[in-house]
């Protein structure tokens, strides 16, 4: 009993305490709380809590009453005393509470509820005197103080055991069946069995099996029977279930959306074994045979396609704001414009004319011709008269309405006082000749009265023939009749006459009646009504309509306001129209106000260049009230024109429109789709919708030359256009490029394409014209259809803009704007002078330039050349943006495990060792360096052999040649030298002033002047450098063309005083320089090697007038011993560049790495060439390994092509017959007679482009292995054993020399200056051998040492000699690329000479030039000798004339001091030329009385190869 | 090459800002360089276009920031908006055997609204290429480096292979 109690007390608390923790309810003083204060909170909150306390204290007495009963526990006694004495103290009634009820208020969990509350202080107030009302609210307070007191009593109760709490009782548990059973009832559970088709389709019908009857249902997806018949039958439980079932009894579904094939592309693994067919195979990429193949179509860019959309006008034949008045005007103008419609066809009088033309023929047929035709006339005379009559009608109805409607607009502009619209209708009355008009319409009347009742005749004789069968019938009848029923003949005659009362109508089941004769009377009766009706009275007025907008519409300030408003409303108002073409909104017109007439004019038109075929055009109406947003009217489709519509010739349509917008307007305007009515009394409504009519016209547009604009294969009018468009849809698909149409064909009948499927419509047509065989499928598809829309301007705007042309051309590295900065802002401040130089250039390229180059062939292989470099400059212009992690990252190798130790032992090594190590400089890279920052250090050691002052008056001297001729060179051992000199001349020797003068980019720095032939200066010369266009990238640095010149020069004082007794008291000196020689390194070969060191051959001219060389025999010193078989001066120089850059290898590296794949070479070749230069380079990484290079298209090809004997020019054979040397000698001297022109200089260092020999003598340029590989080849031809060089030379680094056999030795050939050097010639510019290539192997150097003066050349020993091609690799017998044969072209010995001649003009205007203070005077005699000599000079190739030359220039200018010399080049250009004469500062001699002479000589050899002679030559005349 | 029009029309960007901290929670005794990398329509007309902070050591807080404060003050004058100039930071600090040693490479563009902007720079070195490399880099104290810092604000030769 206690725990049932207690369980129920449980519950209770839980109840309590839910209630507690409930939000409490919003009430009236509670939403106000904000606006108390917290002491006022407080006191109301105590209040509440008082009279709580108060109530609960009360409640308490009774409920003890009841509780007492049952069996108390000590515990709760405990706490009712506590109670208890909380009560009595809560009679004291203070304003402020005591500690204790603050205690009870703050601990005490009470529910505030002001409602409550405010009832109880009410109740407490009166609960003194009505005794009976506190009894009813103390039922409420009981339960509430119930709940408290109980929440009080089990918070308290901490003593009761657990058991006291607890009930236990068995599980509750259904049983399944139980469960099931309960379940069934509340569950539905659809059965799996089908449904009867019954009750799927709605009740007596059959189901409708669409696919049956043709239609396209589309596939549907599979769903499980038993998962159908359980929906089925869920469906048809519910409300209305029969509405998801389609016709054919089945559940409505949409076509399955799966695809049948997967549209994204497998994925293949690399790890997974690919099918061997889907391997990707690598192929080489193939050059089109036609670079413009994918231009569509030959004349025909795209895009010349255009509609011309005339947006003329929009009338509103409705609009909402529409008055009543403007209604009638609408119709009384849609009349009218019907009435002009029909006045124009003019059928009336043309039925009227056709009936008269036909009523001759039946008159005349009636005359004479059978009646077959004139029953056919009469029929179609007849026809047309009904006809004419109907227009007539028409034609009359019309005006009456027009009237009619007029006469209402007059009227209510009278009724509203005030007029809407300028509409006016004329009735132009035009008066008739009375007697005639009725002349004629009695005659017409008459006329078809006649024929009426000759109609009626005719129709009466046939009733008439019926009759009388009928008759008969029912005479007979009639008879049988009588027999039965005679009795009634009486009968029967008033049927007869009933039935001569009876009209035509003969069918009487009774006697046929007699057909009536027409009365003429009566049909006259008849037309005269009918011609009342639809045709004018004789002598009536013809009645013309004319609408004229004449009337003048009431100014709004007559108008009654609701008229104002609507006027208002109509201003407010505006439309514009969008134009969607393929439902695309491409253009719209300007947006216009509506016109109080409701007409807007637009007058614009559109021209569309379209790339698509046009689908659909559309026009879609959009008004705009006020300031509010637009709204959409209508749309209306357009007509795409037919191919014939061109412009020009197009009509304007008008095409109608109408809106079922519902607007109802709050002033005079009628509103739409909004009943209105005419009449006061609002009878006789009418509702109108907006609409109206715009006027347009589309076409094709024809372009300048008049061709229509229209897409190709409409032009071509092949199959209905329909199919034409879907050729196209083809292409939008996604399926483009099929153009095998008979391919598509079978595929879609292979993979049975549903022919109903809307997807599949256009692929169908297409098919179904494809088949049919006459279809033109577009030889093209467009990769990015969409791609114009995306483009912000167009690209002539875009060409057009120069600013943007000059970024485009930056950004192709453009030389004239590789560098350029700071675009301007604005297209104004871009000059036209930017693009001269890049226009100029570009102009350039095509037209050849005679000036610059005085040959037409050098000025085409000069174009050439151009353009080779510019294509490789493009090439190496990719590569330069390719980068190398080497390129980005600078990462420290590897150390080897020995620098390891290496680098350990140097962190103990002093930090400032004593004896401190060269260091390698730090090089700079190039492009953080600007003007100034570099410098050239030439340091100009030592000469030797300087060439020395001949004494001016000393004998002549017969002296040894100073040259040996090859015959002697090859002999064992040099001939003794004769001593013919006299021991005097060692000592008479005149000294000889040598200094050395460096000039680079028209810097000149000179040194001191030393003494002797030998001097020694150790000088430091610093030269700025400066790259042009303040470029400093490794590219620009590469293409430096300069060159440093070192020319040595001699210092002369002239003791220039006039008089004898002068000299005594002063001196008086000129200085002059004689030019000696000169030495020229290209800055390219500085830039790559870093720096240059050695002693170079200083070019000295054959002939130095007043100067010679001699052997200094006399002076037997041990070093000139050694020296002594050598010729020509000799100067020792160091260059370098500080600080020192990085040349640009890792580039060439690069682009080989490009260029690699471009071949044609084997794979395994290649592969093999890769290894054995691999392995070359690992043992002895600074030698020269070449087994590839890069053809001049820029292909790899193995080296050993190259070498093939080619014949030589037959003529230089023909010199020397007999004499192999001196023709070896003259071929050296052939090939060293083509300019020479580095690659690196013209490729910008990238690599060397080895061209063919044929090439090379086409190009008449090339470098060093160009000239070694054709010297090569000619002496292969000449039957000699040679070898191609590749090594190290000076100056000029990695070069190409050629090696012979001969006699027994081997010969080192400088194929660019046509020297050859014994093995063992120290001077021998050749420093070190690399490998040696012949046309069927390469061979590279493996012995120790790589000078040529310490290796053995014998390749056949493969201990010094590592070959490419051996046992393991046989030759494969490689092709050669050279060509079979070459084709020398003939002497053109009158060329050479214009050439001379224009040579010496153009350098003798140069030094005039140079000489601008000084008058330049011309020595004639001196020329012409000088010319006499140059050709000897050619012949003996500037060896061995030196001395009886000299000799007799003396002879003829005796009392002339001649300083001068013949320089000697290949021709290339004019300006290396100049620059050469320009260094010898010839013309720098400033005495006044000097006397130049200038010759010129141009030697022709084959193949236009040219070697020219200048002498140059001062004179001072001796006193 | 001199500008096409005696007073060319320029539009300025002045930025000015400062390198505030960074975290490197591995690094101590830190110090950055900065200099900006901008296209060649872009030329600074006043300010320093480079330079290197005081070295810093790491704050004592749990954050552990590097804080620098290092003002950067440039006016750029443009004709071009492509090349927008960028900042380009490397942080530099010393190693185990007290080696300068790049700790971070990073760029960010100059803003392009004007107001104040906070910018976190992600920072990065390049990795060594194979583990002996990275051994001997440790060792030596030569961790690879960029050839140039401005690498980091250029795509070229970066591209994926």
């Amino acid at each position: 009993m206690n725990s049932l109690l207690l369980q129920t007390r449980n519950s209770r608390i839980a109840m309590k305490m839910r209630g507690v923790c409930l939000p409490p309810v919003p009430s009236t003083s509670r939403t106000s709380f904000a606006e108390f204060s917290v002491r006022e909170r407080m006191r109301e909150k105590l209040k509440a809590a008082r009279v709580r306390i108060f109530f609960f204290m009360q409640s308490e007495d009774e409920s003890r009453q009841m509780q007492e009963d049952e069996s108390q526990m000590s515990s709760r006694v405990k706490f009712r005393d506590s109670v208890k004495k909380l009560k009595q103290k809560s009679h004291v009634q203070t304003d402020f509470p005591s500690a204790e009820e603050a205690y009870n208020f703050f601990t005490f969990n009470f529910d505030l509820e002001p409602e409550n509350m405010k009832d109880e202080t009410k109740s407490k107030k009166k609960s003194e005197s009505n005794q009976e009302e506190e009894e009813g609210k103390e039922q409420e307070s009981i339960d509430e103080e119930d709940c408290l007191v109980n929440d009080r009593e089990d918070l308290f109760i901490m003593d009761q055991m657990a058991c006291d709490f607890l009930v236990v009782k068995p599980a509750d548990y259904k049983s399944y069946s139980e469960r099931l059973q309960k379940e069934r009832e509340i569950l539905f559970t659809p059965s799996i069995l089908t449904v009867p088709m019954s009750q799927k389709v709605p009740e007596n019908m059959q189901p409708r099996y669409l696919e049956d009857e043709g239609l396209y249902t589309g596939e549907r997806p599979i769903v499980s029977l038993s998962n159908q018949n359980i929906l089925e039958n869920r469906m048809l439980r519910q409300e209305q279930g029969k509405r998801w079932f389609g016709d054919d009894g089945k559940l409505l579904a949409l076509p399955s959306p799966i695809k049948q094939s997967s549209t994204r592309p497998p994925i293949f693994s690399l790890e997974e074994g690919i099918e061997p067919e889907l391997e990707t195979l690598y192929r080489k990429a193939m050059k089109p045979m036609h670079a413009n193949q994918y231009i569509v179509g030959s004349g025909d860019p795209q895009g010349q396609f255009q509609l011309d959309i005339d947006i003329s006008g929009l009338i509103f034949t409705h609009h909402p704001c529409f008055s009543r008045e403007h209604v009638l005007a609408a119709k009384l103008a849609q009349l009218y414009d019907q009435y002009l419609a029909r006045r124009q066809q003019n059928l009336t009088k043309l039925l009227t004319d056709k009936l008269h033309a036909l009523r001759n023929a039946v008159q005349s047929s009636l005359d004479n011709s059978g009646t077959n035709f004139k029953f056919i006339h009469i029929y179609i005379y007849r026809q047309t008269r009904r006809l004419r009559d109907a227009e007539q009608e028409k034609d009359r109805t019309l005006l009456k309405t027009i009237i009619k409607v007029w006469k209402e607009m007059k009227s209510l502009r009278d009724f509203q006082k005030f007029t809407n619209t300028p509409m006016k209708l004329y009735l132009r009355k035009e008066e008739v000749d009375q007697r005639s008009d009725k002349k004629i319409y009695e005659a017409e009347i008459q006329a078809e009265i006649n024929e009426l009742l000759e109609e009626y005749m005719e129709e009466y004789e046939k009733k008439m023939e019926e009759y009388k069968t009928e008759l008969q019938e029912w005479k007979s009848w009639k008879k049988a009749q009588k027999t039965k029923k005679k009795k009634k003949i009486k009968q029967s005659q008033d049927q007869e006459e009933e039935e001569a009362e009876n009209s035509e109508y003969g069918e009487e089941p009774v006697k046929p009646i007699p057909p009536k004769l027409a009365d003429s009377l009566e049909v006259e009766q008849q037309v005269r009504e009918k011609a009342i009706n639809i045709r004018r009275k004789p002598g009536e007025p013809v009645l013309i309509p004319e609408l004229s907008l004449t009337e003048s519409v009431t100014p709004n300030d007559l108008c009654p306001r609701a008229e104002v408003l609507r006027r208002e409303d109509v201003k407010k108002r505006s439309v514009f129209l969008k134009i969607l073409f393929n439902t695309k909104e491409v253009s719209r017109t300007i947006t216009r106000q509506i016109s109080s007439d409701f007409r807007v004019h637009f007058g614009q038109i559109f021209n569309l260049k379209i790339f698509n075929w046009p689908e659909s055009l559309k026009l879609q109406i959009y008004e705009t009230v006020g300031f509010s947003s637009t709204n959409l009217l209508a749309e209306m489709f357009i007509p795409v024109p037919e191919t014939t519509v061109l412009t020009g010739r197009a009509r304007t349509e008008e095409i109608e429109f109408s809106s079922n917008q519902r607007v109802m307007l709050d002033h005079e305007g009628v509103g739409s789709g909004v009943p209105f009515s005419f009449e006061a009394d609002g009878s006789n409504k009418i509702t109108l919708m907006t609409s109206g009519k715009v006027s347009n016209s589309v076409s094709w547009a024809i372009g300048e030359n008049g061709v229509p604009l229209i897409p190709l294969v409409s032009q071509q009018k092949t199959g209905i256009p329909s199919a034409l468009k879907n050729i196209d849809a083809v292409a939008s698909i996604g399926t483009s490029g099929l153009t095998d149409m008979k391919k598509l064909a079978k595929w879609a009948a292979e993979t049975k394409l549903d022919p109903n499927d809307p997807k599949n419509a256009d692929l169908m047509q297409l098919i179904m014209v494809a088949t049919s065989g006459d279809a033109c499928v577009p030889g093209f598809f467009r990769l990015e259809q969409l791609q114009q829309e995306f483009n912000f301007a167009l690209d002539e705007e875009l060409n057009r803009s120069k600013r943007f042309q000059l970024l485009q051309l930056r950004h192709r590295e453009v030389a004239e704007f590789r560098n350029y900065k700071q675009v301007p802002l604005l297209e104004r401040e871009i000059t036209e002078k930017l693009f001269e130089n890049y226009e100029k250039r570009l102009h350039e390229r095509d037209v050849i330039d005679s000036k610059d180059h005085l040959d037409a062939h050098r000025a085409l292989v000069a174009k050439y050349l151009q353009k080779v470099r510019e294509s490789v400059i493009n090439r190496f212009l990719t590569a330069k943006h390719h980068f190398l992690l080497s390129d980005l990252v600078n990462e420290e190798e590897v150390p080897s495990l020995g620098n390891l130790g290496l680098s350990l032992f140097k962190l103990a090594e002093p930090k400032r060792p004593l004896k401190p190590r060269r260091k390698e400089r730090k090089k700079v890279t190039a492009q953080k360096l600007s003007d100034g920052d570099i410098n050239l250090l030439v340091n100009i050691i030592r000469a030797y052999d300087i060439p020395v002052r001949k004494p001016v008056l000393s004998k002549l001297q017969q002296p040894s040649r100073s040259s040996r001729s090859f015959n002697e060179m090859f002999a064992a051992s040099p001939s003794p030298q004769s001593p013919t000199h006299s021991i005097d001349w060692t000592f008479n020797q005149v000294l000889v002033h040598p200094f050395v003068e460096v000039s680079f980019q028209r810097t000149v720095c000179r040194t001191t002047t030393a003494e002797g032939p030998n001097p020694n200066w150790n000088e430091e010369l610093e030269l700025p450098f400066r790259a042009p266009n303040g470029d400093y990238s490794t590219t620009s640095l590469q293409s430096v063309k300069d060159e440093v010149f070192i020319n040595i020069f001699d210092e002369v004082l002239y003791d220039v005083l006039e008089d004898d007794c002068e000299r005594g008291s002063g001196i008086h000196t000129r200085i002059e320089r004689h030019w000696l020689g000169s030495v020229r390194i290209p800055f390219s070969t500085i830039y790559f090697q870093t720096r240059i060191d050695g002693t170079f051959k200083i070019d000295i001219p054959p002939v130095l007038l007043g100067y010679s060389k001699e052997k200094n025999l006399g002076n037997e010193r041990g070093y000139d011993s050694v020296r002594s078989p050598s010729e020509g001066s000799y100067i020792t120089v160091f260059i370098t560049i500080e600080p020192q850059l990085i040349p640009g290898d890792p580039v060439r590296e690069k682009l080989y790495y490009l260029l690699k794949f471009d071949t044609q070479e084997d794979e395994k070749l290649l592969q093999a060439a890769e290894k054995y230069q691999a392995e070359c380079a690992l043992k002895f990484p600074s030698r020269q390994c070449l087994t590839t290079v890069v053809d001049i298209n820029g292909k790899t090809v193995f080296i050993t092509r190259y070498i093939k004997p080619l014949n030589p020019p037959q003529e230089l054979l023909n010199g020397h017959p007999n004499n192999s040397q001196a023709a070896a000698e003259l071929v050296a001297r052939y090939v060293s007679l083509i300019p020479f022109l580095p690659d690196s200089v013209s490729f910008a260092g990238i690599c060397d482009l080895w061209s063919t020999s044929d090439q090379f003598l086409d190009l008449l340029a090339g470098d060093e292995e160009e000239h070694a590989v054709l010297l090569c080849n000619y002496f292969l031809s000449m039957g000699k054993k040679a070898w191609l060089i590749i090594g190290n030379s000076i100056p000029e680094g990695t070069t190409a020399y050629v090696l012979t056999w001969e006699q027994n030795q081997y010969v080192i050939w400088n194929p660019s200056n046509g020297r050859c050097y014994g093995q063992f010639d120290t001077f021998c510019p050749l420093q070190s051998v690399g490998c040696l290539i012949s046309f069927d192997n390469i061979w590279f150097n493996i012995q120790q040492y790589d000078s040529p003066v310490r290796i053995n050349f014998d390749i056949s020993k493969p201990k010094f000699w590592k070959s490419f091609f051996s046992q393991s690799l046989p030759y494969p017998g490689l092709s050669s690329v050279q060509p079979e044969e070459l084709i020398y072209q003939h002497i053109d010995k009158a060329a050479a000479l214009e050439l001379q001649g224009r040579i010496e003009k153009i350098l003798k205007e140069k030094i005039m030039e140079w000489r601008p203070r000084h008058l330049t005077r011309w020595n004639r005699y001196c020329t012409s000798t000088l010319r006499h000599f140059l050709p000897l000079l050619e012949q003996f190739q500037g060896k061995a004339v030196e001395e009886d030359h000299q000799a007799e220039l003396q002879k003829q200018l005796g009392d002339y001091r001649v300083s001068g010399f013949p320089i000697h080049m290949p021709f290339s250009e004019v300006k290396p030329l100049i620059e050469a004469v320009h260094s010898t500062g010839v013309h720098t001699i400033d005495v006044s009385n000097a006397e130049f002479a200038l010759a010129v000589y141009v030697h022709a050899y084959p193949k236009n190869v040219l070697s020219v002679w200048i002498y140059i030559a001062s004179l001072v005349r001796n006193r | 090459m001199a500008a096409a029009a005696a007073t060319p029309t320029v539009f300025l960007l002045m930025v000015n800002g400062q390198i505030e901290s960074a975290q490197f929670p591995e690094f101590d005794e830190l110090y950055c360089k900065y200099c900006f990398a901008y296209g060649h329509d872009w030329a600074p007309t006043t300010g320093l276009e480079e330079g290197i902070s005081q070295i810093t050591s790491k704050n004592r807080d749990a954050q552990q920031a590097l804080v620098w404060n290092f003002p950067i003050d440039i006016t750029f004058k443009s004709t071009n908006p492509s090349g927008w100039p960028q900042i380009v930071v490397s942080v530099y600090g010393p190693d185990l055997f007290g080696n300068d040693v790049v700790r971070g490479y990073g760029a960010v563009h100059v803003p392009f609204t004007p107001g104040s902007h906070r910018r976190t720079i992600p920072m990065f070195v390049p990795e060594s290429t194979s583990k002996l490399q990275k051994i001997t880099s440790w060792l030596m104290g030569r961790h690879p480096e960029f050839t140039d810092p401005k690498v980091v604000a250029q795509g070229e030769g970066r591209e994926g292979k």
